[in-house]
């Protein structure tokens, strides 16, 4: 299992469990040099008062032993062996306790005498010394006369038993230790690392709880962790925008269906209507006109909507070419000119005939209608509409005096209209999103100023100039 | 029974209108709230079906306003709103009934007709007067087991007249009540009207239903008194 709470549990009760091997290994080989040495201080001691028992006198080296000075190397349980070797390398001494066996015989020096391990007579381990040494010279007379009889050589050995036994109840008692801190570890370490890690389970908890119906719920940031609180900031600001996203799509989704059951309804009711009284030539007659113009209608909605969506997708074909905005507008207006002797209003042109945009006709033609006809359909009856072109701007006003500032925000949005009432069923409420859409894949900028004057203008900027002589020389 | 109609797509209204007129309702439509208002305050309306959504005042301000006029015509909502809390909404602002668009033509007028009967406290559709039995819910009329042709017009005035039994019904009464805006009233159209209707539910030799209370108006009962 990929957890970080078991991969730093694991690793920190590896790399305790090494620190503590290494330090009761390290402490138990202190111990033992010290007891080793503490060992062979007291051999060696021992070693050297048997030595002060030697002497020579006249060429002839003497042992004065005393086996009741030197009980430990009597008959008893666990004697002590010493053997001591004359120059020619006869025996000279053996402790009783040797029983006639003999010990190995080693060179070493007085100041560095021989040291190591032994199985003994007895076949228990011991350790030995072994030192050579010129015995003390018991001759009187002048050192001239002296006649030396050369160095003796000393082997004597103790049972390690009791140090044997020491070492392993050390070693016992360290494991014991060990074993004991090792549990301790593995416990402290997991506890310690699950509370550490705690306010990350906490974060995955909370976030199981989030879903689509609860993007309103956030992240405590306060009291969070420093290393966790820039993630649950993101988080925090990542379930913001979904929540925006998901109220935008449901408003969005909700306004469909609003958009649709009015005609839908008005179908219905139509075709129920005309079918109940099927006597009545002139009802089903005109059901079926009705129906076509609701038909009309809801075409133009999805139309609209899936322009949108493919606006939205960025996989509305764009084909830029020089669009001489003349000719456009009229051809515009001429189509619009129903609109605007219904409503009484005028339209005044302001365009050059130089004036001509580098874009994609289709896009603009759909841009400008949609907003000459917002104008027409919107401005007060026998009011006027303004259209001025300016280099790479474009600019249409009216009166306006049902608005106010604080509906610009919405102008553009789907649906949206001043009136919720759908009395007209010639617009969608989709035209000014269109526009700003269109707009948007052309890569201008279509916006909206109310003036104090209550005269609603929409611009238009951001356009490519076309000019026959720039595009030569580029 | 006459029904104002405020809706403000054009087509649902006159579909509608031409609807409940052809099953027998005098019906006046509008589209703007505030005409609405306007009319069913100025006329004794006994359904009024109300969009929500409508230019000049939406429905439930137009709701509030007949309630607070101390109107008590039966008002039915009829709208594309159809979230719980849009209905306990218009139902708490004083609406009898809430239908959700799009919806079946002929629920709509069950419930006109189940709002018609309300206003005169009739639950049974069904209404028997000596010899005549009416059935207002299927709109049809028989004597002695034999079934009388009514025009949808006779039959509104007989149901009028049958839901007001045993009351003296005025001209005027019957005038607000039977014929909508679109009729161009003659001065003795609901004599005439009634004399028909009168011809039409008396068998031979039976006593007339349907009596005149001379500067008064007209009653419908077995027995005259």
């Amino acid at each position: 299992m990929n957890s970080i709470q078991r991969r730093l549990s694991l690793g920190l009760c590896a790399a305790c469990g090494l620190l503590w091997s290494i330090g009761g290994l390290a402490l138990y080989w202190a111990v033992r040099a010290g007891l080793l040495a503490e060992f062979d201080s007291a051999l060696r001691a021992n070693a050297q008062a048997l030595a002060t028992m030697t002497s020579q006198k006249n060429g002839r080296v003497e042992f004065d032993y005393d086996s009741e000075l030197l009980p430990t190397f009597g008959n008893i349980r666990r004697p002590d062996y010493f053997q001591l070797w004359s120059p020619d390398g006869s025996t000279l001494q053996r402790s009783p306790s040797l029983r006639g066996h003999d010990l190995a015989r080693r060179v070493g020096t007085a100041d560095s005498p021989n040291v190591w391990n032994l199985t003994l007579p007895d076949g228990l381990p011991g350790r030995a010394i072994a030192m050579s040494f010129v015995p003390q010279v018991d001759d009187e007379g002048p050192p001239s006369s002296i006649r030396f009889a050369g160095k003796v050589t000393l082997t004597m050995t103790r049972h390690r038993t009791e140090l044997d036994h020491r070492l392993t109840l050390l070693a016992t008692a360290l494991l014991v230790v060990g074993a004991v801190m090792a549990a301790a570890t593995a416990l402290v370490v997991t506890v310690a690392v699950g509370r550490g890690l705690r306010p990350l389970s906490q974060l995955g908890e909370r976030a199981v709880t989030i879903d689509a119906s609860s993007l309103q719920l956030r992240f405590p940031v306060a009291g969070m962790p420093t290393e966790l609180q820039p993630i649950a900031t993101r988080l925090n600001d990542l379930l913001a925008r979904l929540e925006e996203s998901f109220a935008r799509e449901r408003r969005f989704s909700a306004d469909v269906a609003h958009e649709l059951r009015t005609p839908i309804a008005e179908l219905r009711t139509l075709t129920e209507v005309a079918l109940k009284w099927p006597e009545d030539p002139g009802m089903a007659q005109d059901a079926l006109q009705d129906a076509l113009a609701v038909a009309l209608q809801m075409e133009s909605i999805a139309t609209g909507l899936l322009a949108l969506a493919r606006c939205d997708s960025g996989l509305l074909p764009v084909y830029v070419e020089p669009v001489s905005l003349g000719p456009l507008i009229r051809e515009i207006c001429q189509t619009l000119a129903g609109e605007a002797s219904a409503n009484q209003t005028t339209l005044a042109v302001v365009v050059s005939d130089d004036d001509c945009w580098l874009t994609d006709p289709v896009l603009l033609r759909a841009i400008l209608t949609n907003l000459l006809s917002n104008a027409f359909q919107h401005c007060t009856a026998g009011g006027s509409i303004h259209l001025l072109v300016q280099p790479g701007q474009l600019s249409i006003a009216n009166a306006a005096e049902d608005l106010s500032r604080d509906d610009l925000p919405h102008l553009f949005q789907r649906f949206w209209r001043k009136d919720p009432a759908r009395s007209s069923s010639v617009h969608s409420g989709l035209g000014l999103a269109l526009a700003k859409a269109y707009a948007g894949v052309l890569g201008m900028e279509l916006r909206a100023e109310l003036a104090d004057s209550k005269e609603i203008t929409f611009v238009l900027s951001g356009a490519k100039v076309y000019s026959p002589t720039s595009v030569a020389t580029h | 029974m006459r029904i104002l109609l405020v809706e403000d797509s054009k087509r649902l209204r006159s579909s509608l209108g031409r609807g409940l007129r052809k099953a027998g309702f005098a019906v006046d439509v509008t589209g703007d709230g505030r005409d609405g208002l306007w009319s069913a305050d100025s006329n004794d309306y006994d359904v009024m079906v109300l969009d929500l959504m409508l230019p000049g005042m939406d429905g439930l301000s137009v709701l509030r306003g007949l309630r607070a006029n101390g109107n008590a015509t039966h008002v039915l909502i009829l709208t594309a709103k159809d979230a719980v809390e849009d209905r306990v909404r218009g139902l708490q602002a004083g609406a009898d009934d809430y239908l959700v668009k799009p919806f079946a033509f002929d629920e709509l007028l069950a419930r006109v007709q189940a709002l018609c009967r309300r206003s005169y406290q009739r639950k049974n559709p069904a209404i028997a007067v000596g010899d005549l039995q009416v059935d207002i819910a299927t709109r049809t009329v028989t004597c002695r087991g034999k079934i009388i042709g009514l025009t949808p017009r006779e039959f509104m005035l007989l149901e009028y007249l049958i839901l007001r039994r045993g009351e003296v019904v005025s001209r005027s009464d019957i005038e607000t009540h039977i014929y909508d805006d679109s009729v161009e009233l003659m001065s003795n159209v609901v004599d005439s009207a009634i004399c028909v209707l009168r011809k039409k539910l008396t068998p031979p030799g039976a006593a007339p239903l349907i009596h005149t209370r001379r500067g008064l108006g007209y009653v419908l009962e077995n027995e005259p008194k």
